[in-house]
This record gives C-alpha cells, sequence and structure tokens, in this order.
C-alpha cells in the first residue's frame, strides 16, 4: 500500500531531515512510528499524504509510484487517505459538523449525504453535543477528536495520525485508540506517529518504525522489553 | 445578503473577513466613479445627437434690404422658393419683435435696437428624417432674391460636434482608466484575501479537494463581494446623478448644468449603469478563479 525506497527529504535548501528511509506498509496493518521530538515523524507523513515530494528515492502509493502521477490524479489519491494532522487544522469560522463534513463535501455530497454519519460518528467521539461549536470554543481534546472525526469520516483506505492522543485524558485516548483498532479490523490500514508510551505498550504485537536523527529502525516490539523502547 | 440563501452550504471562506471589507469599500468606491464617468459620457452623447438633430431640424433664411427689391416682394419671393423646396415642412417668417428678441442678449435693452436696421428673418423647418438640399436651395435664394442667405448653421454645429466628441473620449478614457485601476485593486485585494485564508486552501486542498473546487469557492465568494460593491457604488452615484439632475432641472439652470446628466427627463437611457456593478461582480470573480488556480499550481 506505501512502499519507500531510499527516501531523502529536505526543506528547501536545508539539511536532509530525512535519510535512507526504506520501508513498506502493507494493507491491513496498523503500524506506530515513535522517534524523539524533531526526529522527523510528521515530515515522514507529510511524504505520504503528499504535501511534500522526496528530494532523492522512489515512493509508491497505492501501487503507483508517486513522482510519476499526475497533478490531477492526486485528490483522488489523497481522498483515500485520512490524516489526522498534529496541529490538527480545524477552519475556524466552520461549526465542528461543517469542519468534519469537509471531506465529504470535496467529494461533492450534499448536505442530506453525510450528515447522519457525521452526526452519529461525532456521538461516539463524545462531541454528540457540539455539532455547531466553533473550533476557537472548543477544548484542545475536543479539537484532537473533531480532527480524528475528520480523518475518518469518508472512510479512507489509510489513515495517518500524527499524535491522535497528545491532548486527550487517559480514558479518551483508549476510546480513540479502540476506533482505530476497529477501523483497522475492517480493512483500513492505519500508521499512527505518537511517543505516547500507553499507545506502544498497548499496541505490543505491532510493529514499530523508530525515527531517529531523520534514519528508520524498524523493529517488531514484540522481540524488544517495553523497558527498552522508554529509554 | 444572506449567503446561506444562494449556497447550499456555508462559504468556505469566512464570511466576514478584514479583507473582505477593505475590498468592498473600495469596489463600492471605484464602482461610484465608474458610474459617474458613464453617466457623463451618455449625457455627452445624448446631448450631441440632441444639437445635430435639433439643428439640422431648422435653419434661417436671413433677408437684408437690397436696392434691386422691395422688402416685402423680397420676402414674398423667399417664402415661395422656399416652400417649394422638397424635404421643407414649414418657412414662417419673424417679426420685427421676435428678431430683436433674439438680439437683445448680445445688445441689451434700449433705443440702440429701435433705430438698428434688422434683418427680416425667415425661420425654416425641415421635414423629419428627410434629406433636404439646403445647398442647393442657398444657391437658389442667393440667385433669385437679391439679399436673401440662408443660414443652415454648419459652422455652430461642427463646433458643437467636435466639442461633443472630444469630451465624449475624455470620457471614455477616464472611464478605461477607472476600469484598469479597479481591476489591478481587485486582483490585488483578491491576493491579499488568498493569503490572509492560505491555511483554509491548504487544508482543503490536503484533504483531495480539487483544484477547481476550490477555485470555485473563491470565485463565488469574491464575486458576491464585488457585486455587492458595485451596487452600493451604483446607488450612491444613482443618488448623486437624481439630486444634481434635480437641482439642475429648473429653466433658470446655469449654462455649465446642462452637461450634468439628466437622470430625470431621461432615466431609460442610463440603463447601461447598471453594468457597472456586473462588470466589478466579473474581475472580481475571475481574478479570484485565476489567482487561486496559480497560488494552487505551486502547491503539491
Ligand atoms: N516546514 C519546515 N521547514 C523547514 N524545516 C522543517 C519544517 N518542518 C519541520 N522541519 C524540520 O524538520 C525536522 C523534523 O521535523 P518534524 O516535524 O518532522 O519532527 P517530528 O518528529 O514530527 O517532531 P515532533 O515529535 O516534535 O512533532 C526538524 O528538525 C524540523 O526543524
Ligand atoms: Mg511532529
Amino acid at each position: 500500500m506505501v512502499r519507500f525506497e531510499n527516501v531523502g527529504m529536505r526543506y528547501g535548501l536545508g539539511p536532509e531531515v530525512l535519510r535512507d528511509i526504506s520501508f513498506s506498509l502493507e494493507r491491513g496493518a496498523l503500524h506506530l512510528l515513535t522517534g524523539p521530538s524533531g526526529a522527523g515523524k510528521t515530515s515522514l507523513l507529510k511524504l505520504i499524504y503528499l504535501a511534500e515530494r522526496p528530494s532523492r528515492g522512489m515512493i509508491s502509493m497505492f501501487g503507483r509510484d508517486t513522482s510519476a502521477l499526475q497533478r490531477d490524479e492526486l485528490p483522488a489519491l489523497r481522498r483515500r487517505i485520512g490524516v489526522v494532522f498534529q496541529d490538527f487544522r480545524l477552519l475556524d469560522h466552520l461549526t465542528v459538523l461543517e469542519n468534519v463534513a469537509l471531506p465529504r463535501r470535496v467529494m461533492g455530497e450534499t448536505e442530506a449525504q453525510y450528515r447522519a454519519d457525521v452526526e452519529e460518528l461525532l456521538a461516539w467521539v463524545g462531541l454528540g453535543n457540539r455539532l455547531n461549536a466553533k473550533p476557537p470554543t472548543l477544548s484542545g481534546g475536543e479539537k484532537q477528536r473533531v480532527a480524528i472525526a475528520r480523518a475518518v469520516v469518508a472512510k479512507p483506505e489509510l489513515l495517518l495520525a500524527d499524535e491522535p492522543t497528545g491532548n486527550v485524558d487517559p480514558d479518551i485516548g483508549g476510546r480513540i485508540m479502540r476506533l482505530f483498532i476497529e477501523l483497522n479490523r475492517l480493512g483500513t490500514s492505519v500508521l499512527i506517529a505518537t511517543h505516547d508510551q500507553r499507545i506502544i505498550e498497548r499496541l505490543a504485537a505491532t510493529k514499530i518504525l523508530k525515527l531517529s536523527e531523520g534514519r528508520l529502525a524498524t523493529t517488531n516490539q514484540a522481540a524488544h522489553q517495553p523497558e527498552a523502547l522508554r529509554a | 445578503m444572506n449567503m446561506r440563501v444562494l449556497a447550499p452550504t456555508t462559504d468556505l471562506m469566512p464570511p466576514d473577513s478584514a479583507s473582505g471589507t477593505t475590498l468592498h469599500t473600495i469596489v463600492a468606491v471605484m464602482s461610484f466613479l465608474a458610474c459617474l464617468t458613464l453617466g457623463a459620457v451618455l449625457t455627452l452623447s445624448r446631448m450631441a445627437s440632441e444639437w445635430t438633430e435639433g439643428l439640422s431640424g431648422s435653419v434661417t433664411v436671413q433677408l437684408l434690404p437690397s436696392p434691386q427689391i422691395g422688402g416685402e416682394d423680397q420676402l414674398a419671393e423667399a417664402l415661395r422658393i422656399t416652400r417649394v423646396w422638397p424635404g421643407i415642412f414649414a418657412a414662417r417668417p419673424l417679426s420685427r419683435s421676435e428678431a430683436m428678441g433674439l438680439l437683445k442678449p448680445w445688445l441689451g435693452e434700449g433705443d440702440v435696437l429701435a433705430d438698428l436696421p434688422v434683418p427680416q428673418l425667415v425661420e425654416v423647418t425641415l421635414t423629419p428624417g428627410k434629406q433636404v438640399d439646403l445647398a442647393g436651395l442657398g444657391k437658389a435664394l442667393k440667385d433669385q432674391v437679391p439679399g436673401a442667405t440662408l443660414d443652415d448653421h454648419q459652422r455652430w454645429n461642427r463646433e458643437l460636434a467636435s466639442f461633443a466628441a472630444s469630451s465624449e473620449a475624455v470620457g471614455w478614457a477616464v472611464l478605461l482608466l477607472i476600469t484598469l485601476a479597479t481591476l489591478a485593486i481587485v486582483i490585488f485585494a483578491t491576493q491579499a484575501g488568498l493569503q490572509a485564508h492560505r491555511e483554509i486552501v491548504e487544508v482543503v486542498h490536503m484533504i483531495g479537494a480539487r483544484d477547481v473546487f476550490i477555485a470555485s469557492e473563491f470565485q463565488r465568494h469574491f464575486m458576491w463581494l464585488g457585486l455587492r460593491g458595485g451596487v452600493i457604488g451604483l446607488a450612491l452615484a444613482i443618488a448623486t446623478l437624481f439630486a444634481s439632475s434635480l437641482m439642475w432641472d429648473s429653466r433658470d439652470a446655469p449654462v455649465g448644468a446642462q452637461y450634468l446628466p439628466q437622470l430625470v427627463s431621461a432615466p431609460w437611457h442610463y440603463v447601461w449603469l447598471l453594468l457597472v456593478p456586473a462588470i466589478t461582480g466579473l474581475i472580481a470573480m475571475f481574478t479570484a478563479r485565476i489567482t487561486v488556480l496559480r497560488v494552487l499550481g505551486r502547491m503539491p
């Protein structure tokens, strides 16, 4: 579904923030992406959701070499990917409901087509009573849940979540993780960038992509002790 | 205007952004100026055609005393020739007091006029819409009636026509400049507005919106903005023109007042002004579209 081969990336003329990245994400997989702050987790996700282009190497998405894609093919590809941005990126002048509905609206659906889904999803993340609130009036955790709802509302094939539990209490964090696991069971591939130890321990059996200083080490958590990961 | 009535869902653009207010004001001012200029140009072209029609609608035969012919014979002969000439509707001799009335503004009242030999004048009305051989009539009068000349106002006519034409040309040039300035300002404000909403464009782009979807959201927003600004400017301009033409519609209006658009007497003539808000709306719309597509083209 996603394959990186010797990918390097730099912002403008700056230094390479990602070096020699090679990995692949199979359909239906649930992977974690960890690493210290500044290691390049968000940058790696940007390459996957086609917001940045690699400065070298090859990236293949859904079986297509991204460097060979025409510009007008990108929107269709992006719609197969749901993203929970680290900084949420909600539109402040739209209501919670309108924010979550955006991906469906962009696909050309009418309010009648998406409204029920959106309300159900928002109720599920515990925001059923904040449908008409504007993001600036929400708490950090509420914004996070709106961002997650927006990422999954169009039932993407691949879900990318950048620190999805950074602002929520353990209870909500648990709910969010259960949502991700449930989506994964239904066939969505999930990649979660996090340094939340609770998540890392909870998903003990998953493959972990560990970034440090722009390089990647792929490990299988089962082979390690949790203590080693905390270090 | 309530956008929700027209658009099924909320605009992707915030409704009352700072750049929106600025753009409203600027478009309204530019539209106001454009409407006033257009009003003036329309008035000039109407006046030019009215002058031309009015002047060619009548000519004057002037009879100077001649030793070769008596005054009454001279008049009778001139009337006879003129009245049978093809295309002449009527010929009427002016009385001495009417002729003096015409001279009064130049000579003032007083005894001077009483002693002055005032030429006999014949007012000749042409049949409207008919081509009249005025040169031929002039020659016939000159040859057959001693002391008769035909004044067809050609010189006066030419001068007025060229004055009106050059004023009209200046008006069009001003209108062109205002249009160009409006274009530049709307482009500038649209780009500033887009810069302020770059986050929106980026997010919607990342979510998988096609460029044309984003462009159509922006162009709709800016079209209404341009249209509203244009209508405000038009309303202000009409109020101004209406007030000025009411003020000067009286008989004793000063000479300059006839250059003001006669909105009251010919309202239908000014329906062209409705074009101004339509054009500001279209300019804003296309600028937004082109600008958004160009900015999106730089995003991966
Ligand atoms: N837009 C940008 N322009 C230039 N440099 C950038 C940009 N975004 C990130 N960087 C740099 O790239 C490197 C990796 O940043 P990135 O955001 O990918 O880290 P991260 O692993 O997501 O960190 P965190 O856990 O704090 O979110 C950092 O050194 C950062 O300064
Ligand atoms: Mg990050």
